[in-house]
Formats: C-alpha cells, sequence, structure tokens
C-alpha cells in the first residue's frame, strides 16, 4: 500500500487514539497484578474465566435481549418513517430530515436528561395527566423508560440508512412492476422491500450496536435497577478498580460485536448499505 | 528517507513536543491539587495564590477508586489529594502517601481529638482530617408519619416506589449489613449473601438508585425515604423543610475525606502549607459555610451560624457517631462485594 | 369509424404547473399496427405514452380503449405493457424472474410460467439466460430482456419508449429490424416513441409528428416524408432544403426569382408559402445555361453520396449526388416538378 505522505497525520492519529488504546485494552485484560507500575504481574486467562459466572452471562443475555428489543421497535418504527420522508415532495422532505438531526446536535446525555423531567412523577407528562383528573403514570426507572430511552436516541441511525437507500430506488422500477400489473402491496413487497435491505442492515446495526454497549440510558432511566453489560463495565473501572476484569469484559463485547457485524455483512454484500459502519 | 523513517520521526516529534509541555509544569510555584468535584470553596484556592504567591492547579475526581488508579500510574505530580478513610488505609498499606511533618502544620491543634489517631490513620502519620459526614435516612415528613429511627423502614412495603437508595457498593450493603445488625466491614460470606438477599427483597420497592441526585428528587417530592450522606441531607434541608434527618438505631457509616501528600508530590513542604491554610479557623469556615458538610476543626465551627452550629443533622450527639463504624479497605475483598452487587443490579 | 381501432385519444390535454404540456391531441390507434410518436425532446411524446400506460394524468380529455375510456384505471390494471427506456429491470431478480414477473403477479401455474419464458427467451435470441443476472448482461441483451419481460404477458399493446436508444448504432439497426419482425408475427399493437426520424421511417405503419406539445402531421412514412405539411416535419423528417417563395398559380411556383413547374395547386393566387427540395432530388448540371446557378461551397464524402453545400445567390443548398464538384467550382441545378413540394406557412 503506497502512502502519500499527507496521510502520515491520519495513521499517527489512528495510532495513538485507536490501535495504541485497544492493545492496551487487551494487555489489561490478559494480566493481573501491579500492572500501573509494571511491578509484579502475570498473564491469566483468569478475567475470561471469572466473565463465565452465570451472574455475568445473565447479564450480557439481558443487554443483548434489550438491544434487540429496541433494534425491532426502532425497525418498526423507523420504516414507516423513512417510507414517509422518501415519498413527500424535495422540499418537505429536507425539512423532515433535518427534524430527525437536529436532535442529534444536541449532547447525548442531555436529551436523556430531558427524558427525566418529562416522564419524572411530577415530570410534565404526570403534570398533564394529573391535571385531566386521572392518577400519575408510573413512567421512569423502569424497562419501559428504558426501551423509550433506546428508541429515542438511536432511531435516527435507523431511518437515515433507510431512507437513504428508498430514495436511491429508481421510480422506473415501481412503475415497471405496476406496469406488470403489481398492485401497490405487491410493488412493495416484491420491489421496495427485497431493494432496501441493505439500507435495513445498516440500520440494525447502527443501532444494535450501541444499544447492546450503553450503560447511561440503563442508569438514569433505569433507576439503576437494571444491570447491563456497560453498566458491569464502568462498574470495574469506577468502583471496583479493577481494570483487568473490565477489560476483559470489554474484549468480549468487541469479539461479540465483531461477529454480529460479520454476520451482518453477509446480508449486505454488495456495501450498498449507506450506514456510518 | 525510507517510509518508515519518516514515520518514526513523525511520531518522535509528537512525544517530543508532548514532553516538552508537560514539562512546563515543572515550575516552582505551583501545586497541583486533586479534590472531590465541589468540594472547596474557589475564593479559599485564590486566598491562597495570593497571600504565597503560588499558582493553584485544581482538578477532580468521582470516585476514589478513580482517583487511586491515576495515583498509582503516576499520572500527574499532585501535591495534595483528598481520599476516603478506607483508602488512605490503602494507599498507607501500599506506601504512597509522605509522612507529614507536623511541625509544618501548626494549625492542627485546631481538629477535635475525637477525629484524631483513627483506625485507619493511626496518630495522623499521613492524613490532616477536612471534612466528615455520616450516612442516613432523609424523610419528608409529611409523607412518612411514623416515627422513623431504624432502617426497616426502607423495607416497608407501605413506602413502595417512594424510595430512593445509593447506587454505591459498600454503602447499599453496608445499610443491609447494619439493618441484619453486622458490621458493615463484614468479611463473612454468609452475612453479605444474607446482605444480598434481602438487598434483593427490597428492589421492587426501590423508586431509584442513584448518587448524587437523591436530594434533587426529594426535595421535588419525587421521593420520601432514601439514603443519603449528611452534606446532602444539610442542602436539601434547606430547600425543602419538610425533610428530616435520622441516624437510624442499628448504626450507620461515619466517614472522612482527609488530605493527604502523595509520594509523587515534589513540593512537600508547599502541600504542607496548603494543609495548614486550610486549617486555619477562618478559612475553615468561609469553606464550610460554601461545601455544606462538616468540619472536624473546632475553632472552625465556632465561627458558624447558630442554626448550622447546632444542627444535628451536620453536628450530631456523641451516642448516635458511637453507633457509626468507619468503612476499612476491602483490599482483594472486592470482587466478592462486585459480584455481590452485580447480582443484585441483575436481578430484575 | 374504422372497427380495428384499439386505442382512441380524445382532446388530450394536459397542463404541469402554468405549461402546456400536450394540446388537442386527437389520433387513433389501431389493431396489430405499429405507431410511431416522432418528435424533438420536450415535444410530449413520451408523455402521451405515459398517459396511455396510466402512469400520467391528463388535465383533461379521454382515452377510449375498446370502447371504455381508460382514464381513471389504474396501470396494474391495463391490459397494456411497458419497455422502459432505461430498461427498469429489477437488479435482485436474475433474468428469470424479471420475465415471469408479471406473470407470477397473475398467479399462473408453474409449468406454464417455464414454458412461456423459455419461449420468449427464444424468440429473442437469449435461450438459457435464464440464471443469469442482470449486471452481467450487455446494454443489447438486456434491451432484449426488456422486450420478453413485456411481451410474455401476452399484452393487447406494447409501449415502447425509445428502447433503443443506449445501444451502438449497429445494434440499433439489428434491433429494429428484429422489432419489426416480432411485431408482425406475434401480431400485437406497438406504439413506439423515438425522436430517431429514421427509426420512424424504418419501423413504423403510421407515424404521428410532433412538436411543441401539439400533433404537426399523421401519415404513413412514404407520405410524411414526400408531402410534410409544413416546415417543421420538413426540416425534422429527412434532410431538406426549405426555401421561402410564391406561388403564382396552380401548378407554377417561384422562389430565387426564379419561375419553377411544380405539381402543388390548392392554394391563393401570389400566396407566400415555404418550398420543400430534399438534397437528393437537386441535380448537377453544367454552369451555362442553367436556371439556378451557385458556387460549391463545401464537399464532404458520406460514402452513399457526396454531400454538397452550394450557395446560390439567396440561398445555401444542401445537395446529396453521386457526380461530385469540386469546391470553389461553379455548378448549376436544377429539379424536377414532382420533387418542389410546396408547404402552408406555419404561422
Amino acid at each position: 500500500m503506497k502512502l502519500k505522505w499527507t496521510s502520515y497525520p491520519y495513521i499517527v492519529w489512528m495510532a495513538i487514539f485507536i490501535i495504541i488504546p485497544l492493545l492496551l485494552i487487551l494487555f489489561f485484560s490478559i494480566t493481573s497484578g501491579d500492572v500501573f507500575r509494571l511491578g509484579e504481574f502475570q498473564f491469566t486467562l483468569d478475567n475470561f474465566k471469572r466473565f463465565m459466572n452465570p451472574i455475568y452471562l445473565k447479564v450480557l443475555g439481558r443487554s443483548i435481549t434489550l438491544a434487540l428489543q429496541s433494534t425491532a421497535i426502532c425497525f418498526l418504527l423507523g420504516y414507516p418513517m423513512a417510507m414517509i420522508i422518501s415519498k413527500a415532495e424535495l422540499k418537505k422532505r429536507n425539512a423532515m430530515i433535518l427534524l430527525f438531526v437536529v436532535p442529534m446536535w444536541m449532547n447525548f446525555l442531555l436529551r436523556t436528561y430531558a427524558w427525566l423531567t418529562l416522564l419524572g412523577r411530577n415530570g410534565l407528562i404526570n403534570y398533564i395527566i394529573k391535571s385531566l383528573g386521572f392518577e400519575p403514570l408510573s413512567l421512569i426507572y423502569n424497562n419501559k423508560a428504558i426501551l423509550l430511552g433506546m428508541v429515542y436516541n438511536f432511531l435516527p441511525f435507523m431511518v437515515l440508512p433507510i431512507y437513504s437507500v428508498l430514495i436511491k430506488i429508481d421510480n422506473s422500477l415501481i412503475e415497471a412492476a405496476e406496469d406488470l400489473g403489481a398492485s401497490k402491496l405487491e410493488v412493495f413487497t416484491r420491489i421496495i422491500l427485497p431493494l432496501s435491505i441493505p439500507g435495513i442492515v445498516s440500520g440494525f446495526t447502527m443501532v444494535f450496536m450501541p444499544a447492546v454497549s450503553t450503560f447511561v440510558i440503563s442508569s438514569l432511566l433505569g433507576g439503576g435497577k437494571y444491570m447491563l453489560i456497560g453498566n458491569l463495565v464502568e462498574q470495574q473501572f469506577l468502583w471496583s478498580g479493577d481494570w483487568n476484569f473490565g477489560s476483559a469484559i470489554s474484549i468480549v463485547m468487541m469479539i461479540f460485536i465483531l461477529i454480529s457485524m460479520a454476520i451482518m455483512a453477509k446480508f449486505d454484500e454488495d456495501e450498498k448499505g449507506g450506514g456510518l459502519w | 528517507m525510507t517510509r518508515l523513517g519518516k514515520l518514526v520521526l513523525v511520531l518522535c516529534l509528537i512525544m517530543i513536543i508532548n514532553f516538552i509541555f508537560t514539562g512546563c509544569d515543572r515550575k516552582e510555584d505551583v501545586l497541583n491539587i486533586y479534590n472531590w468535584g465541589d468540594y472547596i470553596d474557589p475564593t479559599v484556592i485564590k486566598d491562597f495564590e495570593d497571600e504565597y504567591n503560588i499558582k493553584v492547579n485544581y482538578s477532580t475526581f468521582a470516585t476514589n477508586e478513580d482517583m487511586y488508579v491515576k495515583l498509582k500510574s503516576g499520572a500527574g505530580n499532585y501535591d495534595v489529594a483528598f481520599p476516603s478513610d478506607y483508602m488512605i488505609e490503602r494507599m498507607i498499606k501500599e506506601d504512597m502517601l509522605y509522612k507529614l511533618d507536623k511541625n509544618n502544620i501548626p494549625n492542627l491543634k485546631n481538629i477535635d481529638e475525637k477525629f484524631i489517631n483513627l483506625s485507619f490513620d493511626p496518630e495522623n502519620q499521613y492524613s490532616v482530617p477536612y471534612f466528615w459526614g455520616t450516612v442516613g435516612i432523609l424523610y419528608n415528613r409529611k409523607v412518612v408519619k411514623e416515627k422513623v429511627d431504624s432502617w426497616d423502614i426502607l423495607w416497608d412495603e407501605k413506602y413502595k416506589n417512594e424510595i430512593v437508595m445509593l447506587d454505591s457498593q459498600r454503602d447499599s450493603i453496608g445499610v443491609a449489613l447494619k439493618k441484619l445488625g453486622y458490621s458493615m466491614n463484614s468479611r463473612d460470606i454468609n452475612e453479605l449473601r444474607k446482605a444480598k438477599e434481602i438487598l434483593i427483597k427490597q428492589k421492587p420497592l426501590v423508586y431509584t438508585y442513584v448518587i448524587d441526585e437523591v436530594k434533587d428528587l426529594m426535595i421535588a417530592g419525587e421521593a420520601n425515604l432514601g439514603v443519603v450522606w449528611s452534606g446532602d441531607a444539610t442542602a436539601a434541608i434547606r430547600e425543602n423543610e419538610n425533610l428530616e434527618y435520622v441516624i437510624p438505631k442499628e448504626g450507620s457509616n461515619i466517614w472522612f475525606d482527609n488530605m493527604v501528600i502523595p509520594k509523587s508530590s515534589k513540593n512537600k513542604k508547599k502541600a504542607e502549607l496548603f494543609i495548614d491554610f486550610m486549617c486555619r479557623p477562618d478559612i475553615a469556615a468561609r469553606n464550610t459555610d460554601y461545601v455544606g458538610y462538616s468540619t472536624p476543626n473546632n475553632e472552625a465551627i465556632e465561627k458558624l451560624p447558630e442554626d448550622i452550629k447546632n444542627s444535628k443533622v451536620a453536628y450530631p450527639n456523641e451516642e448516635d457517631l458511637e453507633r457509626c463504624e468507619i468503612f476499612k479497605d476491602p483490599s482483594d475483598f472486592i470482587t466478592k462485594y462486585d459480584i455481590i452487587w452485580t447480582e443484585i443490579k441483575a436481578e430484575y | 369509424m374504422e372497427k380495428n381501432i384499439v386505442i382512441d385519444l380524445k382532446n388530450v390535454y394536459k397542463k404541469y404547473d402554468d405549461v402546456e404540456v400536450l394540446k388537442n391531441i386527437n389520433f387513433y390507434i389501431r389493431k396489430n399496427e405499429f405507431l410511431t410518436l416522432l418528435g424533438p425532446s420536450g415535444c410530449g411524446k413520451t408523455t402521451i405514452l405515459r398517459i396511455i400506460g396510466g402512469f400520467e394524468q391528463p388535465t383533461s380529455g379521454e382515452i377510449i380503449f375498446e370502447g371504455k375510456n381508460i382514464i381513471n384505471m389504474p396501470p396494474y390494471e391495463r391490459p397494456i405493457n411497458t419497455v422502459f427506456q432505461k430498461y427498469a429491470l429489477f437488479p435482485h431478480m436474475n433474468v428469470f424472474d424479471n420475465i415471469a414477473f408479471g406473470l407470477k403477479i397473475k398467479k399462473l401455474p408453474k409449468k406454464s410460467i417455464e414454458e412461456k419464458v423459455k419461449n420468449i427467451l427464444k424468440m429473442v435470441n437469449l435461450s438459457g439466460f435464464e440464471n443469469r443476472s442482470i449486471e452481467s448482461l450487455s446494454g443489447g441483451q438486456q434491451q432484449r430482456i426488456a422486450i420478453a419481460r413485456a411481451l410474455v404477458n401476452e399484452p393487447k399493446v406494447l409501449l415502447l419508449d425509445e428502447p433503443l436508444g443506449a445501444l451502438d448504432l449497429k445494434l440499433r439497426k439489428e434491433m429494429q429490424m428484429e422489432l419489426k419482425n416480432m411485431q408482425k408475427s406475434l401480431g400485437i399493437t406497438f406504439i413506439y416513441v423515438t425522436h430517431d426520424q429514421e427509426e420512424a421511417l424504418t419501423m413504423s405503419d403510421t407515424i404521428v409528428v410532433m412538436d411543441s406539445g401539439e400533433i404537426q402531421q399523421i401519415g404513413t412514412p412514404v407520405d410524411i416524408y414526400n408531402e410534410p405539411k409544413n416546415a417543421f416535419v420538413a426540416k425534422f423528417i429527412g434532410e431538406s432544403n426549405i426555401i421561402e417563395g410564391i406561388i403564382h398559380e396552380d401548378f407554377v411556383v417561384e422562389f430565387e426569382n426564379i419561375i419553377f413547374d411544380c405539381v402543388d395547386s390548392g392554394f391563393e393566387k401570389k400566396e407566400e408559402i415555404d418550398i420543400v427540395i430534399r438534397p437528393e432530388d437537386l441535380i448537377i448540371e453544367s454552369f451555362e445555361g442553367a436556371k439556378l446557378k451557385g458556387k460549391v461551397i463545401s464537399v464532404t464524402f458520406k460514402g452513399v453520396h457526396y454531400e454538397m453545400l452550394i450557395e446560390s445567390d439567396n440561398f445555401l443548398w444542401k445537395v446529396h449526388s453521386t457526380t461530385m464538384a469540386p469546391v470553389n467550382s461553379l455548378v448549376g441545378l436544377s429539379v424536377l416538378p414532382e420533387n418542389i413540394h410546396v408547404m402552408k406557412k406555419v404561422i
């Protein structure tokens, strides 16, 4: 691979901020002992063995399940949304896309906090419900709130790839299908849906990956009652001070995500996805 | 030059530039202070800087463990740090702290005797008390009309979804241990298991587990019973007079944040100067007033406003304090804590 | 009214925003006819095709298909199929599935579908291509698959929207013959859209010449070529020399200040008219004694003939001849009366 001198800054950047940290995490995961001052330490797989404890595997399983649920909801909500936007005329289309993208300009954490003020016992929604004379609802610090937070935060990542694939579908294909006798439903199931699969795969990947590794949403909106794999890693680094175990969990997560990416890639062999990864 | 050669050159340049700039810190008149967030009056720092012509680089950490790792790895040459009791115990064991030259800290005499010579730092060879406090129950007396004097109330079905617990391993497990009559520092796996069980039983009643937001939730009336640190209780009561704080009869945790000088410091004398400065009565009083936690400095207490001086929240009775334990360093036992806490949090 | 009319367009008018895209469209298409809509880009020919196919709606007017007005019928209900300009083959299906698409929609039995696909592939000379992917096909092959996909449904009418535009010249000429033969053997009505007048002349039974949303002339290729109704048609079809003149009386016309005999009548005395003379109808003679004289400005060898531009007093004549007159030589031009076409002026 011939390298122009202009690419050196990027290589250095990658080396410092991506490759070296990865190697460090790998190093931590396979060692134990006084690693910081390179004192007494030994190479070991104990950290990984420790992860095989049923309680930790349960946390991993729960995280995957929750991530799959939120991905599914994002898909069921996102596909129709993408279709609606793609069918609108150009001016309206851009305005609608903007509606999706502008919240993303705001800090992720702030947006999640905002839900606290909406969903809280004395929050806006319950305020309206109470003033209408009903009993306040328990909307926060439960499983549903976490799902809501995940869907809210990750929905644009499902909508945008699907939308970008849908608008690339040549209108003449739809006309040809109608010309050959296909009703609107048949056009959708036989032409539009199959052609939008690369976008769907992209959307799935872009939602599933952050969903499975999130810890902020489960912490803030779940009231700390639902420990996910992200929380477990955070716990090791911030509270237990066990960087070795935390790194081992991170490596397991990374392997897992790489496997799911490989599976997804099989569906999108031509890389028509339009996603970020 | 070969391609590889160019790459190495660029990497070297970056490293050199990095060293130059870190080297810039090594001036004579700079102190690096490492403290909890929101734990000092900024004007106090300014006064110190002005009086001694020493620049203060002030940075903060979120947890003891976080601070420990930073100091252990040698990143940053901190001159004064503010760890908690059990962490000081560990750091002394691992020889990470300088012994203090008490001659340079004359204001140490202002510290109340009962806070000197505690278990984690016998004879205070390494640390000087800064702030202290307790852990207790904060409740809204308009909603909780009965007498509150036991941890049991947090397990009462009546208050389902009104209860807030601390999202902190040791504090919550400690509360459960105390409720069962065991020591907060128990290393008995059976006692811990029992604590785990009752915490799991309690979970459906808990509104949320948080750390800093307890006082906000209770002020806003989102929850009516919570486990808090005494400093947060003081602040909360100030905002909502329906709130009351009590140390349960089974006992609780008493904690200390002390000032230490890590061995990475290059300015031991100036660090001791800073510690002495913070023990001055007027400085300590001003600082206490701003931060809101309890000061161990008797002379400072005299200067506090009446309502705070007499507050049972900030300055409880002797008998209440006797029921409280200080946390010990769990050392390798931390993995058991981790598993137990995970089992509690993952149970849903 | 002729019995074998399959489609009749009545007063079709289309306005898009504030632009009148189609005005006054009235014509009919007969059964088994090869009818071509011919005109420059933007003349509205594709719009008419799309209206017949059901992909666009006219602002007003009727489309009568076998006696019924199908204006409001959606495309999937019309017994009409289309070959699209860019083929519109489904990229995610192979050749077989593309062709079988319409048949599967109709829920025909599997065996029947297989047989029909096999036969149509044979007809377009692509037997054995069933499992090929669309992207592996050449332009010409894709084009034939597109035609096969439409024809396999045995439509009453086939619409073709400039289907040969993307092919190279030789392939285009081959396909023209193949399409014509297909149409004859299948007995299907073809409605063809093109801007290539040679293509139209080659393949069509009837040509509808259009410009700016209006029909200029309808007729057989011979009629349109020999008797263009106005200057536009004359310019568009074949090459022509169009010059202004005056018709003195029947059979006598004047242009270039010279009187010529002609074969046209029915005009006003001394009416100002346009005259069309095809380049191949101009005969090169010797300069001496010729009625029309000029100087050769350029000579281009075109294989079949020489194309010469000859400048007379008032006009630059384009002449196609197998006789070559060199540049700068002085020549005379003559033309037979039957090759002088008089047209009404377009206002």
